[in-house]
């Protein structure tokens, strides 16, 4: 027993070595690609700088500029929350539903998975293109067919209050990637519960709700917490088709970051978003992460 | 174990290099490795063959397709003599400011290129510019004072091409309207612009906002479009008699009444008349969405399209259309602009790199691809008060017929052209942008133009400013 300690301990040393050393690319890679960033934000974030020329000791100037004159700033946080609120509630109801679908017995079902998660492989730019033709004001499709039926037509992507909900349902129809999650976990919700309560005469409603759901709800919290993060940093549809219009309606705020930061030069500026930004969603996290405990069940119990 | 290690070993290496190859910046591929190691000061005699050449590269906005043009054009400055060879950097042109203002921070801009008019006095102000004061001294070819980029009176760069506004119609809807054609040298004032829009508006059962039970919803032939892309409605407070700034650049006068009223003009074609399709003011709509679609009859543009988009539209799809002079409200007149060709000051061959760029705009040189083709204006007056010169310019098949564009474009610059703000005003780039932002709600009437003016004068002025 005595003399066998040692030689275990040495292997477990051996082990935890081998185990240190492969961890550090992994590290090596957090460190340069995330933490020193980060903390060089903060820190540019605090001088005044663009790009050429000095960099000057700025105090907090640049955030009390944000939150006091910036003419962006405000509705920027609004349309950003909005948003990413609108689209992950979308993304979730859509994705769940199709999946539901999608996982009955119903012909052809390689297929109709096939086109559900195909919008999700196209090219961002193509996607929004075909979608700013169909919104288009004056002779897009949806207008026209509006104007078929003799409804007033709809400034889709033209006007402040449509902008918004307009890009999140392209948001929604993007989502393929949580319907194929989804799909997954509908596939392991366990067999025996559903016969269980078929038994105890659940009908289709009650087994969803009462044996769906709480399998579920594990996938449910994980599609949750990337669809918020991914929606959050929202730029795309800026860019490709409203250029943060019309007005601030769309001017989401890595749009707005990107345009300080490149197209005004006002580098240290961007930083100041870009850190307000990075707690914005760390405190949306946070708060899914904390009301998470109440709602989720896992199967192999909750200490974690 | 030992392989595991090794594994583990060999994936950190491969970690430590990638990141040391992404520290690495890209120079430029088609650098010589050679031209690094050459002596920095300027070449100004060839040394007896010893020498190698000076590599320079010259960047510009266009497509990969439109860089070989232009390389092409190069290649005979390159042939022409044996010290210096120029390199050309095509960037899309939506990323264009993006792309120089990251090298400029980088400290790898080009040598030389052109640059959008939005950013020129502010990259002047930072030095990144490099003194043009002689540029043309002794020169008879010295560009047009309209087009100077000045910073407190000293010019800082020169426009490569005189670009004005000025309106474009579609012939076949004239002639199905029954409508006289609009003069090329007698604009129309404002009033009349709008009767004649609405007699050219058909609904989809042929009725105009004249007629009864003319069905807004249902357009199917609007009468006119007046571009809302922010930079072009400066145009419109002139011809309103106000200014968007003082014309010594010292104050921002941007809510003046008139600038609001001209904006609220240019608004309610589409709110109040019916005429003009929507448009948020969010893209260059211009005359590629209405008069190339064909489906609006009168549209505000600028030169260019001309060679970009025009020629083509006319060969190819047969569309008949025709120019004129943009209607007035109170005065006539039209802005002119054009991007500069400039040398940056980051560059270690300055000179050589001035001698292209004199060598580039010179007209003969980029006369087949750009000024034959109606895309650039010539620089230099002589091309609008020589009647030969002007000629040899308009009169070729690109252009509309001869009389007309004359009329319509070569006197109308040279009679009421005014330099667009960016020639004197700093920051334009971000006061545009910050401008159109704010006249997003004024297009779809939500409101208008003074409200939004008033609202936003502060954070507007404090652009202007730099604050």
């Amino acid at each position: 027993m005595d003399n066998r300690k040692p030689a275990k301990n040495k292997l477990l040393r051996r082990e935890s070595r081998t185990a240190y050393l492969l961890l550090i690319p992994a590290i090596i890679g957090l460190v340069f690609i995330t933490y020193i960033p980060l903390c060089a934000v903060l820190g540019l974030s605090l001088f005044k700088w663009e790009g050429v020329g000095p960099m000057t000791w700025n105090g907090l100037n640049n955030y009390v500029r944000l939150f006091t004159r910036d003419p962006y700033f405000i509705d920027s946080i609004k349309v950003t929350v909005l948003y990413a609120l609108l689209s992950v509630a979308g993304c979730m109801v859509w994705s769940l539903s199709i999946a539901l679908l999608l996982n009955r017995k119903i012909p052809a079902r390689g297929f109709f998975r096939a086109v559900f998660y195909l919008p999700y492989v196209l090219p961002a730019m193509a996607v929004y293109i075909g979608w700013n033709w169909l919104y288009e004001a004056n002779y897009g499709l949806f207008n026209y067919l509006l104007s078929r039926i003799g409804v007033t037509k709809i400034m889709f992507l033209g006007s402040t209050q449509a902008v918004i909900p307009s890009l999140a349902v392209i948001a929604v129809w993007l989502s393929g990637n949580l319907i194929v999650i989804f799909l997954a976990g509908l596939q392991n919700v366990p067999r025996v519960y559903h016969e269980a309560a078929e038994i105890d005469g659940a009908n289709s409603w009650q087994r969803f709700w009462h044996v769906t759901m709480p399998s579920m709800s594990p996938i449910i919290f994980y599609n949750l917490l990337m669809s918020l993060i991914t929606n959050m940093q929202v730029v795309t549809p800026a860019l490709a088709l409203t250029n943060g219009g019309p007005g601030n309606a769309s001017c989401f705020m890595s749009y707005l970051m990107y345009i300080y930061a490149f197209r005004n030069s006002k580098f240290s500026y961007a930083c100041a978003i870009a850190f307000v930004f990075f707690l914005l969603i760390a405190i949306f996290t946070v708060i899914l992460f904390l009301t998470s405990k109440s709602w989720i069940f896992y199967e192999g119990g909750d200490e974690r | 174990m030992k392989m595991k290690k090794l594994i583990a070993l060999l994936l950190t290496i491969l970690m430590a290099l990638s990141l040391i190859a992404c520290a690495k910046t890209d120079a430029p591929v088609t650098e010589d490795p050679a031209a690094g190691t050459e002596p920095q000061e300027p070449v100004t005699e060839p040394a007896s063959g010893t020498a190698e050449k000076v590599e320079i590269t010259y960047s510009f906005w266009g497509t990969p397709d439109e860089g070989a043009s232009v390389q092409t054009v190069a290649d005979k400055f390159n042939a022409s003599q044996d010290r210096i060879n120029v390199t050309v950097l095509a960037i899309p042109n939506e990323e264009y400011t993006t792309k120089l203002n990251t090298m400029a921070i980088a400290g790898e801009l080009p040598d030389c290129g052109i640059m959008n008019e939005n950013g020129v006095l502010d990259f002047a102000a930072k030095g990144l510019l490099a003194d043009v004061s002689d540029m043309y001294a002794g020169s008879d070819s010295k560009p047009m004072d309209c087009i100077t980029f000045k910073s407190n009176g000293t010019p800082v760069a020169y426009s490569a091409a005189n670009e004005i506004l000025f309106m474009y119609y579609n012939k076949a809807m004239f002639d199905a309207a029954n409508l006289e054609y609009p003069s090329a040298s007698e604009p129309m004032s404002w009033a009349e612009f709008i009767t004649v829009a609405k007699a050219l508006t058909l609904d989809a059962n042929g009725l105009t906002p004249n007629d009864e039970g003319f069905d807004k919803n249902n357009i199917v032939q609007y009468g006119c479009v007046v571009d809302n892309w922010t930079w072009q409605l400066e145009v419109w407070a002139l011809s309103n008699g106000g200014s968007w700034f003082t014309e010594d650049g010292s104050a921002c006068t941007i809510n003046d009444p008139a600038v609001a009223e001209s904006i609220q003009m240019v608004a309610d074609l589409y709110l109040v008349e019916n005429v003009m399709p929507y448009y948020a003011g969010l893209g260059d709509e211009g005359i590629q969405r209405s008069i190339v679609a064909g489906n609006v009859a009168m549209a505000t543009g600028g030169a260019w399209n001309v060679g970009t988009c025009l020629a083509t539209a006319r060969d190819e799809n047969g569309l008949n259309y025709g120019v004129a002079r943009l209607p007035y409200m109170k005065q006539e007149v039209t802005i002119c602009t054009g991007g500069p060709q400039v040398v940056f000051s980051q560059s270690e061959h300055q000179a050589e790199a001035m001698e292209f760029i004199k060598w580039y705009m010179q007209e003969e040189n980029s006369w087949d691809s750009l000024i034959a083709t109606g895309i650039w204006m010539p620089i230099l007056e002589k091309y609008y008060t020589d009647e030969e010169l002007t000629h040899k310019w308009v009169d070729n098949p690109n252009f509309p017929s001869y009389d007309e564009y004359k009329a319509a474009v070569v006197d109308y610059a040279m009679e009421c052209a005014k330099s667009t703000c960016w020639y004197y005003i700093p920051h334009t780039n971000e006061f545009i942008t910050l401008l159109r932002s704010v006249l997003g709600p004024v297009w779809d009437g939500t409101v208008t133009a003074q409200e939004a003016l008033d609202d936003n004068f502060n954070a507007l002025n404090d652009v202007f400013l730099g604050n």
